[in-house]
């Protein structure tokens, strides 16, 4: 797409008719500008912006170019002038003749002040020459929150070419929101109302800043729409802190939740303390990245859905191990848990070590899909973050499939029976055993799971299990052994209680507060939220 | 088949043959290291949370060995490099490094990451009266005679940098937000940049602390607040990232996924260097800062060497870290072998007291382009400044750096 548009680009002004000679003279001094020091670069980028509001049709799409290489480092100065390397070739700025860059060249390197002058540059060229209104709309929203510093007329220049209808209507409440300080009072009581549409805190510091300007003393109409607008974006605010609140301890207490699941059915069924079960989770995350470099490989153009193909491969690889495991290795260790906690431990090193061997120690480099990345302002300063909702919804389906699972299949019955009374189950005639290697391979399974939910969001690297387990046996202890729902509550609950604590008391003390809380509640309830009724052995 | 006796004979036969390699060349191999090598030790980790980026370091200090052995040793000797593994568990770095002192009776220790591990290491180097080599920039406030601190201490890294941001080059920033790893060495970093503010008449609202613990990963909230502080108002903000380890990526894919760019707020990662970046999508990180004595785009002859160097040696000995990536830390740690067996070669002999006395006046032309230089003053090391910025190839470029190497202040005035 980006090519195409390019070699349009160029091609378009190669066909338009020659430009005039105080045009050619522009553009070599604007060149001259973007090759100089730090501040003819900051001239240049002031320069573009302005050519994104007056400049004619054919200088916007070749400043619009400039801009995005320059962002890009894909702009090399040298002594005739520059050249901008495309993914056609590297091109001459003035004659978009095939030219390569002489050896001296440079490529000017943007500080942070002036990135940001290129950003808004860019922005402001792709709102006027982007042919696809998702950029264009994006374009609007970087620009929107310095409209006030741009020149008034870009906006409406902007909407007059505009042929979406959406975004038409957008550009001119972004023009009359920037009119806040003009000198009309009509003017700025509507560029108030715009503002309280969108309340966040950097409205309020915006509208806030009104309070000291003498109009808002001498104008009693302007006073009245400030307050209004204040108290809306006040509330708003609020709003929108509530539900960050709620939506970061969902998102805590699903990963929680994806952490502890496999551990619930594991520890619940066979009281194994499995201290590899965050092994399974890294695991997970590693056949994830497997998988992801398989369709890199194969199936290139669906390399974004490698998250949803994974699924199916990361279950069956990671129980198969939990199946092996369980077979070689803990069959022979049960009713001895000091053994199986040591065996599983030594189990987690060497997987540890294994994976550290074959991979390396380095974080992996995960693609990442369009479905997970960024967010979308919600109300006030809430965020909603699509790769902390890819793992809520795959928590409440991996929630859904295991209920499914226990409530509603054979396996699911015969699992319960035998963690309610294994000798009884065993009696009438439920093989145990095979049974017993079934839930440990959907256990670990879940693991693996949890290790391909969490790879969009932390680091996949040999030691990332090992900060999981403690977490999920505390939601599994908390919960009550071997309970689905104790596990669902309890995650919910620490999850929660940490992200109300931490902007209060900071990090440290959440994690701490939370430990000091389960174990008060361990002393009162030691069977935990959900205990299962029934006799135990 | 065997007789019972033929194969108690065949076993005791084997055992002996077995014994025979292992058991005697214990001798040869000590009478060996008296005349023919001398050894270093390395205590960089290979396993826990710093494995990564300290793991590197031994492979470092094995190539620079191997370079100052291939022209010949120092003082008729070659070095032989020994290597552990102190698995990121900081009292294990004081174990391990005692029993390379006094067991293995190294001649130097090259090693520590974070600065809890070095604090851990400092009484046993003192007692044992040895010499430990420190390739991290850290907090300063400490002067060791047994240590010798190869990289900066803030009044010539983070200051600087700081510095940069503050000013008309940089945004201007008016307002801090500080976020750490809740440890020694972000702890005293952040006190003497208050210190440092106040001097500087900046009000304590302009300014927000918080910390995370070591490892910590859901950054979620405190992105949210660094939001909240940002859109106060009152002026640019920034954000000085103290946090180390896996919470550095962590924290950045976070920060870029709610939305905040880097001319928006721009991070400062004081531990940031080009593996963190590694497993990161750098696009929307572009621009974020981090400020080191090396970086690896800095533009010298030496530099070009040192990157040809490393790749090849990665490639020869099969190394499990990537050829292309170097950071600071394994310049510093390069540094710190070559400035070492400058010294002994100096002083003619490998003990310490001899080795230290050397230090004065030693300089040698680093991979950065600067010259490095050491004085008889303390054991710091006057290393040069770079500011760098993230780019899209999950790399630092040069955005600024010093005009030379400055003489480095172990002691803060601030705080």
């Amino acid at each position: 797409m980006r090519r195409l548009f390019v070699a349009a680009v160029f091609a378009i002004a190669a066909c338009a008719p020659s430009l005039s000679v105080a045009g050619e003279a522009e553009r070599a001094d604007l060149i001259g500008k973007l090759c100089g020091d730090t501040t003819s670069l900051g001239d240049g980028g002031r320069a573009l912006t302005g050519i994104a509001a007056d400049g004619s049709k054919d200088e916007r799409a070749w400043a619009a170019l400039i801009a995005r290489a320059v962002l890009d480092r894909k702009l090399s100065c040298d002594s005739k002038g520059a050249v901008v390397i495309s993914s056609d070739g590297s091109l001459d700025v003035f004659t978009h003749a095939q030219r390569t860059a002489s050896e001296e060249s440079r490529s000017p390197l943007l500080g942070l002040k002036n990135r940001a002058l290129f950003e808004t540059a860019e922005a402001a060229l792709a709102l006027r020459t982007a042919p696809d209104a998702a950029r264009r709309n994006a374009a609007l929203r970087t620009l929107e929150r310095q409209a006030s510093s741009l020149p008034e007329h870009l906006f409406e220049a902007a909407a007059k070419q505009e042929n979406d209808t959406g975004l038409k209507a957008q550009m001119a409440a972004v023009a009359q929101a920037a009119a806040l300080n003009s000198a009309d009072p009509a003017k700025r009581i509507a560029a108030l109302a715009r503002i309280a549409a969108t309340p966040d805190r950097r409205a309020l510091t915006q509208v806030r800043a009104l309070i000291a300007d003498p109009a808002y003393a001498a104008n009693p109409e302007l006073k009245r729409a400030v307050d209004a607008a204040i108290s809306t974006i006040g509330r708003g605010i609020a709003t929108g802190d509530v539900m960050a609140t709620l939506y970061n301890g969902l998102s805590f207490a699903s990963i929680l939740f994806m952490a502890a699941i496999g551990l619930a059915v594991i520890f619940g069924l066979m009281g194994v303390i499995n201290l590899a079960q965050g092994e399974l989770i890294m695991i997970g995350g590693y056949v994830t990245w497997l998988v992801q470099e398989a369709m890199r490989h194969l199936v290139p153009g669906l390399l974004d859905w490698y998250l949803i193909v994974a699924i199916p491969v990361v279950f069956l690889v990671t129980a198969a191990i939990g199946i092996g495991l369980e077979a070689i290795l803990l069959r022979h260790l049960y009713r001895r848990p000091l053994m199986s906690l040591l065996a599983t431990w030594a189990v987690s090193l060497f997987l540890i070590n294994l994976v550290r061997v074959t991979f390396g120690t380095q974080n992996l480099n995960f693609v990442t899909p369009f479905y997970v990345t960024g967010g979308v302002p919600v109300i006030g300063d809430f965020i909603f973050t699509w790769n902390r909702m890819f793992a809520i919804v795959f928590a409440i389906l991996t929630l859904a499939l295991t209920w499914g699972l226990m409530r509603l299949t054979p396996l699911g019955l015969n699992i319960r029976a035998v963690t309610q009374n294994r000798t009884m189950a065993g009696c009438i005639g439920i093989p145990v055993r095979r049974v017993d290697m079934m839930a440990f391979g959907l256990g670990s399974g879940l693991a693996g799971l949890a290790g391909l939910a969490l790879a969009p969001i932390y680091s996949v690297n040999p030691q990332m299990g090992q900060n999981f387990i403690i977490d999920s046996f505390m939601v599994v202890v908390l919960g009550g052994v071997g309970t689905i729902v104790g596990t669902v509550v309890a995650a919910f609950g620490i999850g929660q209680v940490n992200v109300l604590i931490e902007p209060l008391w900071g990090a440290v003390a959440a994690k701490v507060i939370v430990l000091l809380m389960i174990i008060a509640f361990l002393q009162w309830r030691p069977e935990g939220l959900f205990a299962i009724k029934g006799r135990r052995k | 088949m065997f007789s019972r006796r033929s194969f108690l004979q065949a076993t005791g036969l084997t055992a002996a043959a077995l014994a025979t390699p292992v058991g005697t060349p214990a001798i040869i191999r000590s009478a060996h290291a008296a005349s023919g090598t001398v050894k270093l030790g390395c205590l960089f980790s290979s396993s826990g949370t710093m494995a990564n980026i300290e793991g590197r370091l031994n492979h470092v200090v094995r190539m620079a060995a191997d370079e100052i052995n291939a022209k010949g040793g120092i003082n008729g000797r070659t070095i032989e490099v020994a290597v552990s593994d102190p698995a990121s568990d900081w009292p294990l770095y004081a174990q391990v490094g005692k029993q390379m002192l006094e067991q293995d009776k190294v001649a130097a220790l090259f090693g520590c990451w974070t600065s809890v591990s070095r604090k851990s290491v400092l009484p046993v180097v003192e007692q044992a009266n040895g010499l430990l080599f420190y390739p991290l920039h850290f907090e300063g406030d400490e002067n060791s005679k047994n240590i010798v601190y190869v990289n900066s201490p803030p009044a010539s890294s983070v200051l600087p940098a700081v510095d940069y941001l503050m000013g008309e080059d940089g945004v201007s920033a008016k307002r801090f937000f500080m976020l750490g790893s809740d440890y020694v060495w972000p702890r005293t970093i952040n006190k003497q940049l208050k210190g440092y503010w106040k001097s500087k008449g900046i009000p304590e609202t302009a300014w927000k602390e918080e910390y995370v613990p070591l490892g910590f990963s859901n950054f979620q909230t405190l992105v949210n607040q660094i939001r909240a502080f940002a859109d106060q108002g009152g002026g640019k903000p920034i954000v000085v990232l103290t946090v180390v380890g896996s919470s550095i990526p962590d924290f950045l894919r976070e920060f870029a996924n709610q939305g905040i760019k880097a001319t928006d707020v721009p991070v400062l990662g004081l531990d940031m260097v080009e593996a963190d970046l590694e497993g990161l999508n750098t696009e929307p990180l572009v621009g974020h800062l981090n400020c080191w004595a090396y970086l690896q785009n800095a533009k010298s002859a030496a530099n070009a060497a040192f990157l040809k160097q490393w790749a090849d040696y990665v490639k020869a000995k099969n190394v499990p870290f990537k050829g292309n990536v170097v950071i600071d830390p394994m310049i510093s740690a390069y540094d710190a072998v070559h400035l070492w067996a400058m010294a002994a070669a100096k002083a003619n002999s490998f003990d310490v007291p001899e080795v230290r006395k050397a230090f004065a006046g030693l300089s040698f032309d680093c991979p950065s382009g600067y010259k490095l230089g050491m004085t008889a003053e303390n054991n710091y090391v006057s290393r040069g400044v770079f500011i760098g910025s993230v780019n899209e190839k999950q790399g630092f470029d040069v955005l600024w750096q010093s005009k030379d190497a400055s003489k480095p202040v172990p002691f803060s005035p601030y705080g």
